[in-house]
């Protein structure tokens, strides 16, 4: 029942939301989306890290003509992910509140709706169910981006409406045909869930494109690549984050952009081995020039946000390089990097958010000397700068030397260029920090009819609990490594042949622990 | 009487009941000296009538009877299409009662038309045979040319009547000469009949395919299917919204079931090249109804334009049935298309009545500009509606396509799905549209509904919380659809 709960509550905390009069919405949005965060983390006392099955299995029949299930769970690979989501969003709404003026309660709304919808990509483990939650994801993003967006949103938000329906239209067809194929697995029923999908030995001819295995692989490699993004489908990307509010771009770069890659990872990878493993290259090829060119765009964007958003262009390129490393390391280093990126690039454009409200610009030739103005806000953007650029001790670190590591199992040369990227982010970044803060006063930051002040408690309130995390996850990257170990080890090992169970249910419910009170009780009467 | 008679009348009770119920309100007014008895009072009469049908349908639900020696046949598919063609009648009565192209001294006429028109379309959902078919396809036809012509100070609805009229006569006029030639070549009009003759004929008998390509055509007309679908944007356009809510819908689902029974025959699993040219149809509707959409500023073109495109999803559907191994999954997709694609049309259409406030206004896209603002509920039903008709899920058109494109992929029709996909991704643009300009613009006055029309805001309300609601749980329609279908004769 918890994960269902988890879903299904924001629904409710919308409609909330909507009855609400306008005073009340934002105190008592926080409230709700803290309360789905405490939730969420009873997932963490009662996860099981030593085993890789999935668990807090529910299956219900959704379309049971066509072998559909409401079929939910979570297993290592997905836990960080709900969590990351959950943490976000009482962060985003107590963000959120200088820079959403108007449609409060719709705002609201519109984000637990979008919370209910990643949160379902994540847990879904039937094909059609996860794809129902993908592309539901799309909607509350959309209006997000077009009702608050800056002046271009309508134009911004179309294009990622169209480009990433246009992606995952395919990957629809795909899972169609998976679900015929699926008879031949089982009872001879159709199946659309995961775990019978995944005993599928689709026929595989290398190094031909029309074979039903090369073609599948593609069309859902090509709904993920633009939703992670990759090069060259990265276009939508920086045009929706300038446009999108603070609070959208930071859940679009936070959390959507994972279902991108938990796609490869949960979808593309187990249920074609053959094909992600003789395609591999590609997949090499392309991350590592994503992360150079990400880095190098970033580097000549005259704008904060658009450095920012091509930053990610840059850091999902390493997500994907690691993950088709194929090993451990890079497999782990991936999925750790997924939520660094998440919590840094999160955090960047919070801050930018919270300098944009102030002057509303995000010109960086118009800053400098920023320093002196603001010195909390600087500190806190320059630790959330070395998050991003990996400074060891900052998580960033250990997701990237992680991803190194594997790649550099899997092909040195290609590590190398990679590593180019880590340079390219340390310059970009830095010399983004060093013209905004340093150096003489920009002209919005001498302006003396607007003088500049310093964050207030609130907005520390919104960055403490992310550097707090960026420390930690840099510091003890075990606390969070060990609950995917299982899985990821289980992944690695078994690639070529992957299968996932349903963990037997623990004897320690809440049915077991009231009739062991009981016996006590008993006992000592 | 004899017993065999009063059963077969037995059989077409439920429609012969409506059509005499509306005949009511027809006739006080000729005693009263041509007076118009009380709008509310004649919609009252119609709904009256609908419920009778609907009653009398549901107690033969399931029976799969013939009568009139095998003309008529009351199978799974006529009973599913007949609620569905009641029910959008009476939405379409709904919207126009009270709405200013409709309302005034005509209603009781406007309610005879229409409700005659439904029966027409339940003769040809009924029809076991051809000659019935185009029975069935006249009364329908001759009541809309009738209907769309009643607008009475529009300009454009003559010239659309006049169009429709003359163009559907072409249609009819070919109909009937392919009926001639099957007829001809197989000596005899009954679908059965024809169905058992046509695997020998189709391949050999070159007058046989003539005659079948020219139903073909026929019927293709009706749903607007390329390259006969050039008089929708007009006649859409021109007829009062109510009566353009009705045709794009219930002309579809009548016409759709009746293409059904045409394609019910192994014949066509050995002709490919009618297989050909058939995928090559609903490809060119698919994409050429949704390109030309999205130039549409005016929102009932794009809704016609949008309904050539659907037809073409339809048609995807109805070939994996008539040209695969599994007739059934893919008739099941083109009744629950049928029903889905109804639902959201007549909730869009509903809109577009409510910003109507006088008779000869056009409503285009921009006039939606601050819906949001003015009206926050319909603004939403109108999202949930557009949504669905682009296919998002968990909408009831999510699942609509879902099941067409599975039952085309069952079949190893990849090609076809692939531009039913292509399709699907253009037609994303222009629905977003609206959405576009209700929540993302300015406020307008424009968008200011001046109009009360309760039915009408409870239909398009209605609409899209049945949209939500059977997407969710669309399963047991499903089922029903399929059972339905299994009851097919």
């Amino acid at each position: 029942m918890l994960i269902s709960l988890l879903v299904f509550l924001p629904i409710l905390f919308a409609l909330i939301v909507l009855c609400l009069p306008v005073k009340m919405v934002r105190p008592i949005a926080l409230v709700l989306g803290t309360f789905e965060f405490i939730l969420s983390l009873g997932l963490l006392t009662a996860f099981d890290k030593s085993t890789a099955a999935l668990q807090f299995v529910e299956k219900i029949p959704w379309v049971p003509q066509l072998g559909i299930n409401y079929f939910v769970g979570i297993d290592g690979l997905s836990l960080w992910l709900v969590l990351l989501t959950t943490f976000l969003t009482p962060v985003i709404i107590l963000a959120s509140q200088e820079s959403v003026q108007k449609r409060i309660a719709g705002f609201h709304a519109a984000l637990f709706v979008l919370q209910t919808a990643m949160l379902g990509s994540f847990v879904a483990m039937d094909a059609v169910l996860f794809y129902t939650f993908f592309e539901l994801s799309l909607v509350p993003m959309y209006f997000m981006i077009g009702i608050w967006g800056g002046e271009r949103r309508i134009y911004a938000t179309v294009k990622f409406f169209i480009y990433t329906m246009a992606g995952s239209l395919l990957m629809l067809l795909a899972i169609i045909y998976l679900m015929y194929a699926s008879k031949e697995v089982g009872d001879g029923q159709m199946s659309a869930s995961l775990l019978d999908l995944y005993q599928l030995r689709l026929p595989f001819l290398a190094g031909q494109l029309i074979n039903p295995q090369t073609l599948l692989f593609f069309a859902f490699s090509l709904a993920f690549a633009i939703k992670v993004p990759m090069f060259p489908f990265h276009t939508w990307l920086p045009d929706a984050h300038v446009e999108a509010p603070t609070p959208g771009s930071v859940i679009l770069a936070g959390v959507m952009l994972k279902m991108g890659t938990y796609g490869f990872l949960r979808f593309v990878i187990p249920l074609f081995p053959e094909a992600a493993e003789y395609w591999s290259w590609l997949f090499l090829l392309v991350g590592v020039v994503g992360i150079v060119y990400g880095a190098l765009v970033a580097m000549v964007q005259p704008d904060m946000k658009k450095l920012v958003a091509y930053s990610s262009v840059s850091h999902m390129g390493y997500v994907i390089i690691g993950l088709f490393a194929f090993n451990a390391y890079g497999v782990s280093g991936s999925l750790y990097q997924m939520l660094n990126h998440g919590i840094s690039t999160g955090a960047l454009f919070l801050l930018v958010g919270m300098i944009y409200e102030r002057t509303h610009s995000r010109e960086i030739a118009k800053y400098g000397g920023l320093a002196k103005a603001l010195p909390i806000f600087t500190i806190l953007f320059f630790i959330v700068t070395l998050s991003s650029i990996a400074v060891p001790m900052t998580n960033g670190f250990v997701g990237e030397f992680f991803i190194l590591l594997g790649t550099f199992m899997a092909s040195k040369a290609l590590a190398g260029f990679a590593v180019t990227g880590v340079v390219l982010g340390a310059v970009y970044m830095l010399w983004m920090f060093k013209r905004v803060f340093f150096g003489e006063a920009g002209a919005l930051v001498k302006d003396h009819h607007h003088p500049l002040i310093d964050l207030n408690l609130r907005e520390i309130c919104v960055m403490l609990p992310m550097i707090i995390l960026i420390f930690w996850m840099g510091l003890f990257p075990n606390t969070f490594l060990n609950y995917s170990k299982a899985s990821i080890d289980h992944f690695v090992k078994n690639k070529d042949n992957y299968f996932l169970t349903i963990a037997e249910k623990k004897p320690t419910d809440l049915n077991a622990q009231v009739t062991s009170v009981l016996k006590i009780l008993e006992a000592k009467k | 009487m004899n017993p065999k008679l009063l059963q077969d009348l037995l059989m077409i009770a439920p429609m012969a009941a409506l059509f005499l119920i509306s005949l009511i309100p027809l006739t006080i007014k000729v005693i009263n000296f041509n007076r118009e008895p009380k709008a509310f009072f004649t919609l009252i009469y119609g709904f009256i009538g609908l419920a009778f049908a609907i009653g009398l349908t549901a107690s033969l639900e399931g029976t799969k009877k013939t009568a009139f020696s095998n003309a008529v046949i009351m199978d799974g598919i006529s009973v599913w299409g007949s609620y569905l063609v009641y029910g959008i009648t009476a939405v379409s009565l709904m919207l126009a009662f009270d709405h200013a192209a409709t309302r005034g001294k005509q209603f009781a006429e406007f309610l005879f038309l229409m409700v005659s028109s439904a029966c027409g379309m339940v003769v040809l959902l009924m029809a076991n045979d051809l000659i019935v078919t185009f029975l069935g396809i006249e009364t329908m036809s001759l009541c809309l040319y009738i209907l769309v012509a009643m607008s009475k100070e529009e300009v454009l609805s003559k010239e659309a009547a006049f169009k429709y009229f003359v163009i559907g006569s072409f249609a009819s006029a070919i109909l009937l000469y392919g009926i001639a030639f099957i007829y001809g070549t197989v000596g005899s009009t009954y679908f059965p009949e024809i169905a058992a003759a046509a695997p020998k004929l189709i391949n050999t008998n070159r007058l046989f395919l003539v005659g079948f390509a020219m139903v073909i055509l026929g019927l293709g007309f009706k749903v607007a299917m390329f390259p006969l679908h050039a008089w929708a944007p007009d006649v859409y356009q021109g007829a009062a919204t109510p009566v353009t809510a009705f045709m794009s819908t219930a002309v579809k689902v009548a016409t759709f079931a009746s293409f059904l029974r045409l394609f019910n025959s192994e014949a066509l699993g050995s002709a490919p090249r009618i297989l050909e040219i058939m995928q090559w149809l609903a490809v060119l509707t698919i994409i050429v109804g949704n390109i030309a959409a999205v130039m549409q500023d005016n929102l009932k073109r794009m809704l016609a334009y949008s309904s050539i495109a659907h037809s073409g999803y339809i048609l995807v559907g109805l070939i994996a049935a008539g040209f695969g191994e599994n007739f059934k999954w893919g008739a099941t997709g083109v009744m629950f298309y049928l029903f889905s694609y109804s639902l959201m049309t007549l909730g869009s259409f509903a809109l577009i009545a409510l910003l109507e406030d006088k008779e000869d206004i056009k409503v285009n896209v921009q006039n939606l500009k601050g819906l949001a603002h003015h009206h926050p509920v319909l603004a939403l039903s109108l999202s949930v509606l557009m949504l669905s008709l682009a296919g998002i899920p968990p909408t009831l058109g999510f699942f609509g396509k879902f099941y067409i494109f599975s039952a085309a992929i069952e079949q190893d029709m990849y090609w076809l799905v692939f531009w039913g996909v292509i399709g699907s991704v253009i037609s994303v643009y222009f629905y977003l549209r609206p959405v576009v300009y209700m929540y993302m613009s300015e406020a307008g006055e424009d968008s200011r509904i001046k109009v009360t029309h309760y039915q009408t805001r409870f239909a398009l309300i209605a609409s899209a919380v049945l949209i939500l609601v059977l997407g969710l749980f669309s399963s047991t329609i499903l089922q029903a659809v399929q059972r339905s279908v299994e009851n097919m004769f």
